[in-house]
């Protein structure tokens, strides 16, 4: 992963399974799926004849530029999951994501209230799982996704053993 | 511990069902034991009942309606049927003779008003709680039960409020706040005045660490070295306006007869508690006409008078009155939620109180304020007068009261803010506190070893630029914004939840980014905006650091017992 200039210096990212991307493009197909056959009523109706106010050319527009849209972030998402990344240190836990937008978060292991292991039926099916560190910050809640299910149970069973030395209130 | 005991006796006939809406209610005694037994063990803490008219107060609203509902429908059943007696005007009574028309009201009416009563008496019933030396425990519901135990030493803050209605009966409800986002972990309403106040100083005491409160717990809360406080300035609490709080440790007169080794065990005294800030009601409407949401207000009449001429005859100036009614809604909601305010520092930590109709006491213990926010709006910077906000994990993002809950200050001069602030932040971790703060609201460029935003970034905050940065001391960063409308927010290291970099397409190109440290939910949310983004990277990982050696050190959820900074 290449060193972006927001990232702490001397960070080692462990990043994220690469087929994480399937299950990003599987939501990805389901929302743009949806979105399309919304858009695409007028046109129906329009071509139907039921219809007569939009343009024709307007009720082609609108859904193509949708699509043209959702093609760009798809072509996006293998870029936007590599640049996922997280980091044990010994203290706090590290992670980032964003290519155009990026984000760098740490909290330290004293301040987890619980952590939650997630898989929907994609992830599930492609053995990857999603661990999510909550404090009591609702901003500052760890989400590591495309974690293999190995690593995610790992995780989980550290995360636990250094919160509980480290535990406290609030 | 959720075992049912034994009910203390009671006078058998004392649980009266209470009274219909329409008779004046009658208060009886709520138990006829006296209210504190020399008991302060865990399995013999005795279960108790708040106040049997409680569900009448909570209700009444509801009783209300149905009573105006019904009696309207009867009136107007009477008048019909004595205007035609044939019956044919009022058709749900058709057919039904004038006399045995109100008969039969009234025997259905009786029966809503017996259903009602009984379904309050028996809440009522069900309700008990119980403190022990750990533990609140409540359990209420009827049909479906419920048992909550709460850790006392959990506690986030207390609050006792007294709605308008309550107030009138001499009554109470007790909020024992928790850290679960602006859920209330526990409310007993409502219970006697005097009674909810011992229970607060009973829990407040054993929260600290005190199993057995001595007289009066220990010195007057730490002071802000050099902010040159004086204690008595401040004090004009209103004159007959909400309850007075009683001389400083005095027990409270609920039980006469108890020996002094009960006394200290389950009435603590009220902690002394010092006044540092008090709002009197000129400065409060002042605060009000200065607000933007007035000034638009007048802005709106002006014009709509002035256009009125102008403007045809369809468009009615009538038009802004529902924008009128909205705004005089929202200042009266503030000038009655910041009535008589008063700020108090005790060893039990911030006391607050305040409101014109209803009034709300609140107590939030120390280390419990996970971020202060101090803000100086631009139309109130001719009057200097601040307003300070603080994040408390009991209080959440809003909910009932929320945000009058959340403000420590509504309105105040710089000597109110610097007295609040040696109660929420006791210990700045500098020694030049009074410089830090005043630079952190009014000063800019890199005095008092604020960091700024970089000079190759200006074009991104023309104005604020060197203004918005950042200080680090030993206990606390703070931040400051804003150039106009100034703000600055405190964190403690030991209260960072978290810490985020920020950074978009704009902020790369500039090399500046935005530091976020994450907090509990409330009014304050903390964020550096757009340092450097070297310093920023470093800030990050320093500070990560920070907040994990801090909360080493301290982790006081019994602050008497521990020395914090030891």
């Amino acid at each position: 992963m290449p060193q972006e200039p927001v990232d702490p210096q001397g960070i080692a990212w462990t990043r994220v399974s690469p087929k994480y991307a399937a299950v990003r493009m599987a939501g990805w197909a389901v929302g743009t799926a949806v979105t399309l056959l919304v858009l695409s009523v007028p046109l129906v109706l329009r071509l139907a004849g039921i219809w007569t106010w939009p343009p024709l050319w307007l009720a082609w527009a609108v859904p193509l530029a949708v699509l043209a849209l959702d093609l760009v972030r798809l072509s996006l998402i293998p870029r936007q999951v590599r640049a996922i990344g997280y980091a044990e240190r010994s203290e706090d836990l590290l992670v980032r994501r964003g290519l155009l937008f990026q984000r760098v978060l740490v909290v330290p292991y004293g301040r987890m209230q619980y952590v939650d292991v997630a898989a929907g039926p994609v992830a599930r099916a492609l053995g990857l799982c999603e661990v999510r560190l909550h404090t009591a910050a609702a901003d500052a809640t760890i989400e590591i996704p495309g974690l293999p299910a190995a690593e995610g149970a790992r995780l989980r069973e550290n995360l636990t053993a250094r919160g509980q030395a480290r535990l406290a209130g609030l | 511990m959720t075992v049912h005991r034994p009910q203390p006796p009671e006078d058998p006939d004392l649980p009266e069902r209470p009274g219909p809406a329409g008779t004046p209610p009658r208060i009886p005694e709520p138990l006829s034991e006296p209210l504190s037994e020399p008991l302060s063990r865990a399995d013999e803490a005795p279960w108790r009942r708040v106040h049997p008219v409680s569900p009448l107060i909570r209700g009444w609203i509801g009783l209300l309606a149905v009573a105006w509902f019904w009696g309207q429908n009867w009136f107007e059943d009477i008048i019909l049927a004595v205007e035609d007696p044939g019956g044919r005007g009022a058709p749900p009574m058709e057919g039904i003779p004038f006399l045995g028309g109100v008969a039969w009201l009234l025997l259905v009416g009786g029966a809503v008003l017996v259903l009602v009563g009984l379904s309050f008496f028996l809440s009522w019933r069900f309700t008990k709680y119980q403190v022990t030396d750990q533990h609140v425990n409540v359990n209420s519901g009827v049909v479906f039960r419920r048992q909550r135990q709460a850790r006392i030493d959990r506690v986030q803050a207390i609050d006792i409020v007294q709605p308008l209605l309550a107030r009138i009966f001499g009554l109470a409800e007790l909020k024992f706040e928790v850290a679960d986002a602006g859920q209330t972990a526990m409310s007993l309403a409502f219970l006697r005045l005097g009674e909810a106040k011992r229970l607060r100083n009973l829990i407040l005491a054993r929260a600290a660490g005190l199993r057995s409160a001595p007289e009066g717990t220990g010195a007057p809360g730490p002071g802000l070295p050099g902010t040159g406080f004086s204690g008595t300035g401040a004090a004009a609490p209103g004159s007959g306006v909400g309850p007075s709080e009683p001389a400083a440790g005095a027990v409270p007169a609920t039980d006469p007869a108890a020996s002094p080794d009960s006394a200290a065990s389950l009435d603590p005294a009220e902690a002394p508690e010092r006044v540092v800030a008090a709002v009197p009601v000129g400065r409060l409407a002042g605060s009000l006409v200065c607000r933007p949401l007035t000034v638009a207000t007048v802005v709106l009449v002006i014009g709509a008078l002035v256009l009125q001429p102008v403007l045809t005859e369809d468009v009615s100036p009538l038009v802004v009155l529902p924008f009128l009614l909205g705004a005089a809604g929202a200042l009266w909601k503030g000038f009655s939620s910041g009535f008589n305010f008063q700020a108090a520092a005790s060893p039990d930590g911030l006391r607050m109180g305040y409101g014109l109709l209803d009034t709300r006491h609140q107590t939030v213990p120390p280390g419990r304020v996970q971020a202060v926010q101090i803000r100086r709006p631009l139309l109130w910077r001719p009057f200097g007068w601040y307003r300070v906000a603080v994040n408390v994990a009991g209080y959440g993002p809003g909910g009932d009261g929320g945000e009058e809950r959340s403000t420590v200050l509504p309105v105040g001069t710089f000597a109110d803010v610097l007295g609040v602030l040696s109660v929420v932040l006791p210990d700045p971790g500098t020694a030049r506190p009074l410089e830090l703060i005043t630079a952190g609201i009014d000063g800019s460029g890199d005095a008092e070893g604020f960091r700024t935003t970089p000079r190759r970034a200006r074009g991104l905050a023309p104005l604020a630029w060197r203004r918005q940065g950042f200080a680090l001391t030993d206990t606390a960063l703070f931040a400051r914004t804003g150039v106009l409308g100034r703000a600055l927010v405190i964190v403690p290291h030991e209260r960072t939840q978290g810490i985020a970099l920020e950074q978009g397409p704009l902020a790369r190109r500039f090399g500046v980014c935005d530091v976020r440290l994450a907090t509990t939910a409330g009014p304050v949310s903390p964020r550096v905006v757009q340092a450097d983004v070297e310093v920023a990277r470093v800030l990050f990982l320093e500070q990560a650091d920070r907040a994990a050696r801090a909360r080493h050190r301290h982790d006081r959820d019994h602050w008497l017992e521990e020395n914090p900074h030891g």
